[in-house]
Parts: C-alpha cells; sequence; structure tokens
C-alpha cells in the first residue's frame, strides 16, 4: 500500500476461479492483495512477502507464483486458480484429500500454497519419487510438519491417479 | 506509478526512448523488482511490463550453437532438451534455481540485467561466452556478457536499450556447475562456479573455470587454469593461483576468507575427480 498518492489506475478483467472479473484497481496493487482484500479470497496467505516462503502460491496460466511477487495488473486477461476454486462439486480434490487423510495438516498457514504447488507439479510429473516431491516443493516452507507426512501424502496422491 | 504493457516490440523501444530514463524501470519476472518496490528502494514513475513480448521468448537451435529469448523463464530453461544437453552448466544452474514459483517467472534477462554476482546462471552464462543482443528503437548490436555486466548491480546498457535475446556459442568438452548455498534449497550461492574441459587420450587438453559470489562480477580463474594445462599439480599451488583471480568480501552469507578456503577446497576436489564430479 506503499505510494498510493502517486498511482493511476487500471480497469483489470481476469478469471478467478472459474469466474470472469472486471475491477478498477490501484496500479500499485499486488496480486496477493487484489485477491485476499478485494475478492476477500484469503486462502493465499502473506508470510514472508518477498517470494521466499509459498505461502501466497497461486495458479497463474496453470503454473504456480508467489502472488506477492506479481502487480495484480500484470494478471490482466489472465486465469488464476486459488485453493478456493480446487474443489469439486463432489468435494474436496485429491490433493486436499491426500494431505487430510496423512495428516499431512498442522497448523495450515503453508498448506494452500503447498496444495497448489503439488497440483501443477503432478501435472508435469505423474509418478514422482520422494527426491522429486521435496525438490518441487522447494518454494513452500513449512515450520510444523517437517515435511515427512506432506511428501506421503503427494506420493499417496499420484499412486491413486 | 503507472504501469505499461505493450504487446509489440516496436511499442516498447518506443516507450523505453520516449519516456525519461531515471523515471522508467523495465518489468520482466518481477521476482527481484517487486521486494525492492516494497521495500522502497525502487520507485519508478513509469513500469513498462515487457512479460507480453513475444519476440523475446523461447530456446532456438541455431547454426552456431542456440539463441534464447531474454524473457525465457528459469523454469523453460531448466524443462529444455536443448539446454540439458548441450549447455549442462546452465542446465544444472537453473535446476537448483530458488523453486517453482520463482522460476515460473523470473527470466534469464532479468537475472543478467540485475548483474548480482552471485546470479546463478552467470557463470555458466560466463563459462560457454554468452553474448547479448541489445535492442533500442534506433539500434541493435551484440556485446559479449563480461562487456555488458560491469559491476554489482551495473551494467552498460544503455538508454532504450532492452536485452533481447542471449546468443551461445557451440560448446565443445564436458561441463557442469557447482553451488555452495547455506541449505540445499532456496539458498542464494556463498560460491559457486562453473568448469568445462576437453580431454584427449586422458590428457586435458582445454580447462576453463568461472567462479560467482567471489569477486564484484563474475571472474574466470585463469591463473589457476593455465597452470593446470601446463602441469602443475600442487594443489596448494592451485589454491594460491585461484587467489589471485578472486576478491571475496564479508556479507550475511559468510565471510571472505570462508569463501576462499571453501572454494579452493571444492575446486581442487573437482579438478581431481574430473570424470566423477563432472561426467560426461
Amino acid at each position: 500500500m506503499l505510494h498510493a498518492e502517486k498511482t493511476e489506475w487500471f480497469e483489470l478483467e481476469v478469471t478467478v476461479n472459474g469466474q470472469k472479473i472486471k475491477q478498477a484497481i490501484p496500479m500499485h496493487l499486488r496480486l496477493l492483495d487484489f485477491l485476499r482484500e478485494t475478492l476477500r479470497l484469503t486462502g493465499a496467505k502473506e508470510v514472508c512477502g518477498e517470494g521466499e516462503c509459498g505461502a501466497c502460491t497461486i495458479l497463474l496460466n496453470g503454473k504456480a507464483v508467489n502472488s506477492c511477487l506479481i502487480f495484480a495488473a500484470e494478471s490482466h486477461g489472465g486465469t488464476i486458480l486459488t485453493i478456493e476454486g480446487l474443489q469439486t462439486a463432489s468435494g474436496l480434490n485429491d490433493v486436499q484429500q491426500s494431505f487430510i487423510d496423512d495428516h499431512a495438516v498442522q497448523c495450515g498457514y503453508c498448506i494452500p500454497g503447498m496444495i497448489l504447488s503439488v497440483e501443477e507439479f503432478l501435472k508435469h510429473s505423474p509418478h514422482p519419487d520422494r527426491e522429486k516431491i521435496r525438490h518441487a516443493l522447494a518454494g513452500n516452507i513449512c515450520r510444523c510438519t517437517g515435511y515427512q507426512k506432506v511428501v506421503d501424502a503427494v506420493e499417496n496422491t499420484a499412486k491413486k491417479r | 506509478m503507472k504501469i505499461y504493457q505493450p504487446y509489440g516490440l516496436g511499442d516498447c523501444l518506443d516507450l523505453l526512448s520516449e519516456l525519461p530514463q531515471a523515471e522508467t524501470v523495465i518489468l520482466a519476472g518481477g521476482t527481484d523488482l517487486m521486494p525492492r518496490y516494497e521495500q522502497g528502494k525502487v520507485l519508478p514513475e513509469h513500469l513498462i511490463n515487457i512479460k507480453h513480448l513475444a519476440d523475446l521468448q523461447g530456446i532456438t537451435e541455431t547454426e552456431n550453437g542456440a539463441e534464447i529469448g531474454g524473457l525465457t523463464t528459469i523454469e523453460t530453461l531448466r524443462r529444455s532438451g536443448l539446454i540439458h544437453r548441450d549447455y549442462p552448466a546452465l542446465w544444472q544452474s537453473t535446476e537448483q534455481f530458488a523453486g517453482v514459483q520463482i522460476r515460473n517467472r523470473a527470466t534469464l534477462a532479468g537475472n543478467i540485467a540485475n548483474a548480482s554476482p552471485a546470479g546463478d546462471t552467470l557463470s555458466p552464462l560466463y563459462l560457454y561466452h554468452a553474448k547479448l543482443k541489445l535492442m533500442s528503437r534506433h539500434a541493435t548490436r551484440t556485446i559479449r556478457l563480461e562487456d555488458f555486466i560491469a559491476g554489482p548491480g551495473e551494467t552498460t546498457q544503455e538508454r532504450g536499450e532492452l536485452i533481447h535475446s542471449i546468443i551461445l556459442p557451440r560448446v565443445t568438452g564436458s561441463s557442469c556447475f557447482y553451488k555452495l548455498g547455506l541449505r540445499e534449497a532456496m539458498a542464494i550461492s556463498v560460491v559457486n562456479y562453473a568448469l568445462r574441459y576437453s580431454q584427449s587420450a586422458g590428457e586435458l587438453t582445454d580447462l576453463e573455470i568461472t567462479a560467482g559470489a567471489v569477486a564484484p562480477t563474475i571472474v574466470f580463474l585463469d591463473a589457476l587454469t593455465t597452470a593446470v594445462l601446463s602441469g602443475e599439480t600442487n594443489s596448494t599451488v592451485w589454491r594460491a593461483l585461484i587467489g589471485q583471480d578472486i576478491a571475496p568480501i564479508d556479507d550475511i552469507r559468510a565471510s571472505a576468507d570462508y569463501r576462499r578456503k571453501v572454494l579452493g577446497r571444492l575446486i581442487t576436489h573437482h579438478l581431481q575427480n574430473l570424470g566423477v564430479v563432472c561426467h560426461e
């Protein structure tokens, strides 16, 4: 929210979780703030605010990105998926369900970001080994779980797919 | 602040030449720019988001090597069979580059333009004698990467210029990249180096090494490689020769002394185990 006095406005058109949105926004608004403050989609979290922790991970045009490092205006014309848009009509998606079944969630703050990173990763690598899973989650930091059960959950999701 | 989002290269070059240079910043991946903007260290009046320029995307195999569009992301390089096969040191640097969220946004030209002494793709790009194609509204020029980077955060980029692409010549021999960070993932280099060599009948016929995070820019360890090629085998001498080409500093990640010691030990170990550590 710095430098608001200098800001110009931008007419943003973007698809979020399947819904087309048209909204005037300040040019300096970060994508994370647009999602959390403007759209009230609070699944993406802010922790470090500088691209280290991955708690603000969303999928932009199918790719995992840190929404704290992107101006909302940069997403113009794009497609965004947040954790709120992941569940299907029949309930949680399989990655979400595996995280619950394998007890991969403790405080939960990092989990929306983790799950979206996993979503993209499994599309590229449907049958990963544990080392590949760890490498894929390098950008998502968790201070509770020790990662073991997170890796279990990803491995089990892949096995069931 | 105003963000411009040109779709055509011509429009972008017009903007770059017309907007006041001191108040204009180019936004590519944004992964380094955004934290600096949020901290108030960079406060541009005009921000040109170049992400939509199709001309600056992609990796092409050429007659003499490869040309990489400036906006090619680190993740695209990591997934490239061509880079993996022909430029393994560059490929290895992308494999250890931050996390996927950063790699999906960060661009090769961005890593170059930031001119960080610890920029992970830079040691491999120096090793492969990369050149840059720079474009402005009025001219296009090609310069060596080492003539472009002038110091930490400093380049010889001229007013109105954009990094169009990175040109890599064809490479002979084997090459690889090594990075030492304070942890395995999401770490900035304490030291890194890239190494290329050729052998014939068990004899070393060619050797080049570049090192990062040990001087204001990437350096070639020429004193060392010249001696090794002349048959010098004493590792104490090697370490002294490495010292001639580097000028490390103390910073939050490590002391100058540690950097000097650890680089010497790593490269000594590497040269004594070439075929194993840097396999074909």
